[in-house]
């Protein structure tokens, strides 16, 4: 069975010295990130996002189906997220891993349960029909942080997405290829971020954005789940060293910032997107959709 | 390179080698170094990509790769981290997704039954391989068995471990590493006035002490750059006034 080899003693003793001397193995501060970069796929929905070594693919797709018989008015929301063995041989298939539920349970909560995505906007006909949205996410490349990563290339690719369009017309349903309409997007109501604290010795020290060997060696972890307007949809203190009250509360402020930041990145990088899709300026008449 | 000639061969998997660039010694037997599978009774076949190198005067010859993954050969020092220990051996982590390699409890340097070294799981040990088959677990000794002297090698206290490519580590294990690897960012350190003192490990590893953590950091993200972005000589120097000038 394949085994990742495990920090030695001496790294161990020497990142948390460094650590409490103020300073990280790779020269970042502590609340630096390191270089977050998106880039969207040919198609509608594909979000590529690497953050240092870490890298990981979003899939966005969309299919009719029914819903279920309990929730006839809501469309159907599902996120799936896959450690293959190409992020690190440790990782093996039909194998969940710890890493990989609490991942998707974050994504979970995050996502879906904050109700970032409006599942009633997908309801085509009450009871018979509606839109399936599902999230592939594929982590290519496992260098510490994928919480935050994985969020991050979550909403970037359902907020680049395109869904078909569709007309209901005396109880017939048509739902248009992409040359007939131009697709639309998906009615989106936030965008929420995680950003995940890192802590060390006695739980004083925080940082962000910690690498594998710092996820390795940390005492306790601590993800908010937040969008740019401070709401905070999930806090996730799993275990570990108890942590003051008011290192949490700055943690939160904290995490603010980067969220801006996020939010920041994502509508510009969407923008830059939008703008080289739209050659000629024609696609604002090609759509069919009506102002909410 | 030791190759006598002026230009660089580079072969792929299963080519041809021209029998005229492999080397015919009147007394010493045709020695075979990493990359290279004999085919008897008389062929020899690439089986990676990369610069045919040849040795006319010890009578090798090999191939140049900067692969990802360490396999072990006799002679190689290597840093590995105890895994767990038995009876009379270590079990020695030298890579990630490989099977241990076993350190006999009594290849320290005046190692007896009475004081042999205590090594907790965990702890860093620099060492040699003395045996590897392609089917059993490599086998290692910190003790050199000819003159018995440790010879430096033994467990490493302290410090801190980085992880670099294979082709570097071999740069930096030559012994005219400024010449033949090109590497001269240790050197431009020292002579910094940084004191540090370091070991590298043909698995891909280097491990870096000093009494100072910056220092420690430094060098480390020195060499660390140096390989990724493979800097050229005059880069490295450059490299290394920046972060001197950076820290201090």
């Amino acid at each position: 069975m394949p085994r990742e080899a495990e920090p030695s003693l001496n790294e161990r003793a020497f990142v948390v010295q460094a650590l409490q001397e103020g300073l990280r193995v790779d020269g970042r501060a502590f609340d630096q990130y390191r270089q977050l970069e998106l880039k969207f796929g040919e198609q509608y929905g594909v979000a590529d996002v690497t953050l240092g070594k870490t890298r990981i693919l979003v899939k966005v797709s969309a299919e009719v189906t029914t819903p279920y018989t309990d929730r006839p008015f809501d469309g159907i929301f599902t996120i799936t997220t896959e450690l293959s063995p190409m992020a690190s041989p440790a990782f093996e298939v039909n194998r969940p891993t710890e890493t990989e539920v609490l991942l998707s349970r974050l994504l979970e909560k995050t996502v879906r349960r904050s109700n970032a995505l409006d599942t009633e906007s997908l309801c085509l006909v009450a009871g018979q029909k509606c839109w399936s949205i599902r999230v592939d996410l594929h982590v290519l490349s496992h260098d510490g942080n994928l919480i935050d990563v994985s969020c991050f290339a979550v909403v970037a690719a359902l907020r680049h997405f395109r869904k078909p369009d569709t007309s209901i017309e005396g109880g017939h349903l048509t739902v248009y290829t992409p040359a007939e309409r131009e697709p639309v997007p998906l009615s989106w109501l936030h965008s929420p971020f995680c950003v995940t604290f890192s802590f060390y010795g006695e739980g004083e020290i925080t940082i962000l954005d910690a690498n594998l060997l710092e996820e390795q060696l940390r005492v306790s972890s601590c993800t908010i789940s937040l969008n740019r307007h401070g709401e905070i949809c999930q806090i996730a203190k799993l275990g570990g060293t108890p942590v003051e009250a008011a290192t949490l509360l700055q943690c939160a402020s904290v995490a603010l910032n980067k969220v801006k930041e996020f939010s920041t990145l994502l509508d510009q990088k969407l923008a830059e997107d939008a703008k080289r899709r739209n050659k000629g300026g024609l696609l604002a008449e090609l759509s069919a959709e009506n102002e909410r | 390179m030791a190759t006598a000639q002026s230009e660089r061969i580079f072969v792929l998997p299963g080519d041809q080698i021209d029998p005229s660039l492999i080397p015919s010694h009147p007394k010493k037997a045709l020695r075979l170094g990493p990359g290279l599978r004999h085919i008897p009774p008389n062929e020899l076949v690439p089986t990676v990509a990369g610069q045919l190198v040849t040795d006319p005067r010890k009578n090798s010859i090999w191939v140049e790769y900067n692969g990802g993954r360490y396999v072990p050969t006799v002679g190689d020092l290597v840093i590995g981290t105890v895994h767990h220990s038995a009876t009379d051996y270590f079990y020695v982590t030298l890579s990630s997704y490989t099977s241990n390699a076993i350190l006999p409890q009594l290849a320290f340097e005046m190692a007896t039954k009475k004081t042999r070294p205590n090594l907790n799981p965990g702890a860093l040990v620099y060492a040699r391989v003395c045996l590897a088959n392609r089917h059993m677990d490599p086998e290692l000794e910190c003790v050199s068995p000819s003159t018995g002297k440790a010879d430096g090698l033994g467990p490493l206290n302290g410090g801190m471990l980085f992880e670099i490519s294979l082709g570097m580590a071999r740069r930096l294990l030559m012994r005219k590493s400024v010449e033949e690897g090109k590497v001269v960012v240790l050197e431009e350190l020292g002579a910094a006035g940084l004191a540090f003192e370091t070991a590298v490990g043909r698995n891909g590893k280097i491990w870096v002490n000093s009494e100072k953590t910056k220092t420690v950091l430094l060098v480390g993200r020195a060499v660390k750059e140096t390989d990724e972005k493979s800097l050229t000589v005059d880069q490295q120097k450059k490299l290394v006034r920046k972060l001197v000038r950076e820290m201090s």
